[in-house]
């Protein structure tokens, strides 16, 4: 029963991409219609699968000696990260109906759409490491081929094009994990993985501490690779909250949290994780402040949020990074998709042009306003909750300055939070935009997520509970929601934090009517260079086709000269074997 | 010297013949023939690797499918050098690949 329904979510939305692309682009009606059915189903699907959650194999193929068996546990941490993928994707889905209406080619669209989300599925539940890496290059692939979706824009060609070799560079770190793994204990089954890595030998369990550690960062646009993710906002609006907020960003933070009890003890591990994180969250909070393009701004926040789960992870609250993962995932979605209602009928995506759009469209100012207040952190909202728990996990077990850090991230977070509310909805209309309110679909999909931005924290103390029972490699302890309420009023923690976070309000509050970004000139400057690392990623690029103009004149194509290649090469092996054979 | 030396050395040979053969030619027509004298040199050491293994079956069966696959490879071959001697008006290597046509 567990294996079938586990099996269905991953097939259910691939039978899905087939069908959608087969129906043909025109009969967009019925394009519309069945993707909408097909990741309902998953979603259903999905949240069904959570009380059948358990550390079992749900299913299991053999697949020979190469591959290993090919087997899927559904326990608490894939459970629960399959639902946010499914959900959040059908919701994704439904809110594209109003978004690409009328656009072309939308059988290529909701094709990889689907395909997305069954192989994000795949990735969280399957308990094989290499197919592990399938599923994760696969949703490289779809991210890759949904960013360059308007693919007659070289913006968005290049976007993507960066996307899939930065985080291919991260598939590279975790192959090598993987290939560590089954090359020492001959088995690439992540229990027995767990169970016995003490028989691995320190140095190895670096290498594939700090591999995995490569591909988390990697792929969730963590310091040093987060330039991919602001370029990969060329993806139309539903796609950016769907893979580069709410799902697959999440995959690098799920690969941490799912091994950590592997590399705790790898010396500077959680160090350096812990370091990642703090940088990550605080150069990119920067970078969102000065951002004048509302979904770069949107994605740096995003980077900037992912930074608080991997320095969760690095303190040890691998809880308090997957609870914050849960709600991030439902208010950035939100804010994503209330963005992308704004692009839609403003027809721009430029800040400085926007203001005053709130009295246009009054019911997305309201939900972005509710996501806002959550990635604010402010009380009662989901967001709050997560993002207490991982300062108080922070000021527990990591150095003081480390908590500073992230206390001065939060305060800058509800600074260019409310700069970004006050921009898009509120002041004197700087142009005269004709903007309208969000169409039904997109209106449902909305509500839907706002909702879960007010309540997903309730769901706390059964979360904690679920953990616990499936994961037995993890030290959890069951938090229920009363004993978690208990913990973040009485702490104070929470009370500083909210300090900060008033500060930033206050000051955000203050400079509002700036057009400007609100931090010095070179401040500016530096962070538009993304801290010198996009200069960084241009070098290697021209170094790499430096290289390969050399490569290139030993590629003649005359056939003569592919001859004596061939021979050349035949020679070669023809003396290792006569060698080895002496 | 038994049969089996024999085969090897005929093998080497063929093999050197047409990969010399490869390395000089630059006519169409003659590199489907060094073509043919490598794939005769590969089957005739299936031939003998059968009997050596002591399963002459498999070495031969395997012999007879590469002369089939590889018969149908001359003719599709030698059909494309027929036509671009008509179309381009040379079999000369270089040459057509300078025309880029």
């Amino acid at each position: 029963m567990t294996g079938l329904l586990v099996l269905s979510l991953i097939l259910v939305p691939w039978l899905g991409a087939l069908v959608v692309w087969r129906v043909g682009d025109s009969r967009p009606k019925w394009q519309h219609g069945l993707a909408v059915g097909f990741s309902v189903l998953a979603g259903i699907l999905s949240v069904l699968l959570i009380p059948l959650a358990s550390s079992d194999a749900a299913f299991s193929l053999p697949m020979g000696n190469l591959f290993g068996d090919l087997t899927f546990i559904a326990d608490g941490l894939a459970v629960a990260l399959a639902a946010i993928a499914c959900v959040v994707g059908s919701l994704a889905v439904l809110f594209a109906v109003d978004y690409m209406k009328g656009e072309h080619q939308l059988g290529r669209f909701y094709s990889f759409v689907l395909l997305f989300i069954g192989a994000m599925t795949g990735l969280v539940l399957s308990s094989n490491l290499l197919f592990l890496f399938f599923f994760w290059e696969i949703t490289a692939l779809c991210s890759y081929a949904l960013i360059s979706f308007y693919n007659d824009d070289p913006k968005a060609v290049a976007g993507g094009i960066k996307a899939l070799i930065i985080t291919q560079l991260g598939g590279v770190g975790l192959l090598a994990g993987a290939l560590t793994v089954f090359g020492t204990l001959g088995t690439y089954q992540i229990p027995d993985l767990l169970a016995r890595s003490s028989e691995i030998t320190p140095n190895l369990l670096a290498v594939m501490g700090f591999g995995f550690l490569l591909a988390a960062a990697a792929k969730s646009a963590q310091f040093p690779f987060h330039t991919w993710l602001p370029d990969a906002m060329e993806a139309p609006t539903p796609i950016s909250a769907l893979i580069h907020a709410a799902t697959m960003v999440n995959a690098g933070v799920y690969l941490l949290a799912r091994f950590y009890p592997v590399f705790e003890h790898v010396p500077g591990w959680t160090f350096a994780v812990m370091l990642v994180g703090m940088i990550s969250a605080l150069i990119t909070a920067v970078m969102a402040l000065t951002a004048m393009d509302l979904k770069r701004a949107l994605a740096y926040s995003t980077v900037s949020q992912l930074g608080y789960m991997v320095y969760a992870i690095g303190a040890g609250g691998i809880f308090a990074s997957q609870f914050h993962l849960l709600s991030h995932a439902v208010f950035k979605a939100l804010l994503f998709l209330a963005a992308g209602s704004v692009i839609h009928s403003a027809g721009t995506r430029d800040m400085r042009k926007m203001g005053g759009l709130g009295k246009q469209m009054p019911f997305v100012r309201n939900v972005f306003i509710l996501g806002a207040l959550a990635l604010a952190g402010l009380p009662i909202m989901n967001g709050f909750w997560s993002k207490e728990l991982i300062l108080e996990e922070g000021l527990k077990h990591t150095p003081l300055w480390a908590y500073v850090g992230m206390l001065l991230g939060a305060g800058l977070t509800a600074f260019y939070t409310l700069r970004m509310s006050w921009m898009v909805f509120f002041g004197e209309p700087r142009e005269a935009l004709h903007a309208h309110d969000a169409g039904r679909a997109m209106k449902i999909s909305l509500g839907i997520l706002a909702v879960g931005s007010l309540t997903t924290w309730l769901f706390a103390g059964g979360f904690s509970a679920l953990l616990e029972h499936t994961l037995p490699f993890h030290e959890f302890h069951v938090l229920t929601l009363g004993a978690l309420a208990e913990e973040i009023f009485l702490a104070p923690a929470t009370y500083i934090a909210l300090g900060v976070v008033a500060l930033g309000l206050a000051v955000s509050w203050m400079v509002r009517k700036q057009a400007t970004a609100p931090v010095p000139a070179a401040l500016e400057a530096l962070s538009r260079q993304s801290f010198g690392l996009d200069w960084l990623n241009q070098q290697v690029v021209k170094a790499v086709f430096q290289s390969a103009a050399v490569v290139q004149k030993t590629q003649t194509g005359e056939m003569n000269w592919n001859v004596v290649g061939i021979i050349g090469a035949l020679v070669v092996v023809l003396g290792i074997l006569l060698w080895s054979a002496s | 010297m038994n049969l089996i030396t024999l085969i090897v050395i005929v093998v080497a040979c063929l093999l050197g013949v047409g990969l010399y053969g490869l390395l000089i030619t630059r006519n169409l027509i003659k590199i489907v023939i060094v073509l043919q004298l490598l794939v005769k040199a590969v089957v005739l050491a299936f031939v003998a690797a059968g009997k050596v293994s002591g399963h002459p079956g498999i070495g031969e069966s395997v012999a007879a499918t590469v002369i089939v696959a590889d018969t149908v490879v001359a003719a599709v071959a030698l059909a494309l050098a027929v036509q671009v001697r008509m179309r381009l008006g040379t079999l000369d290597i270089p040459k057509i690949s300078s025309l880029r046509g």
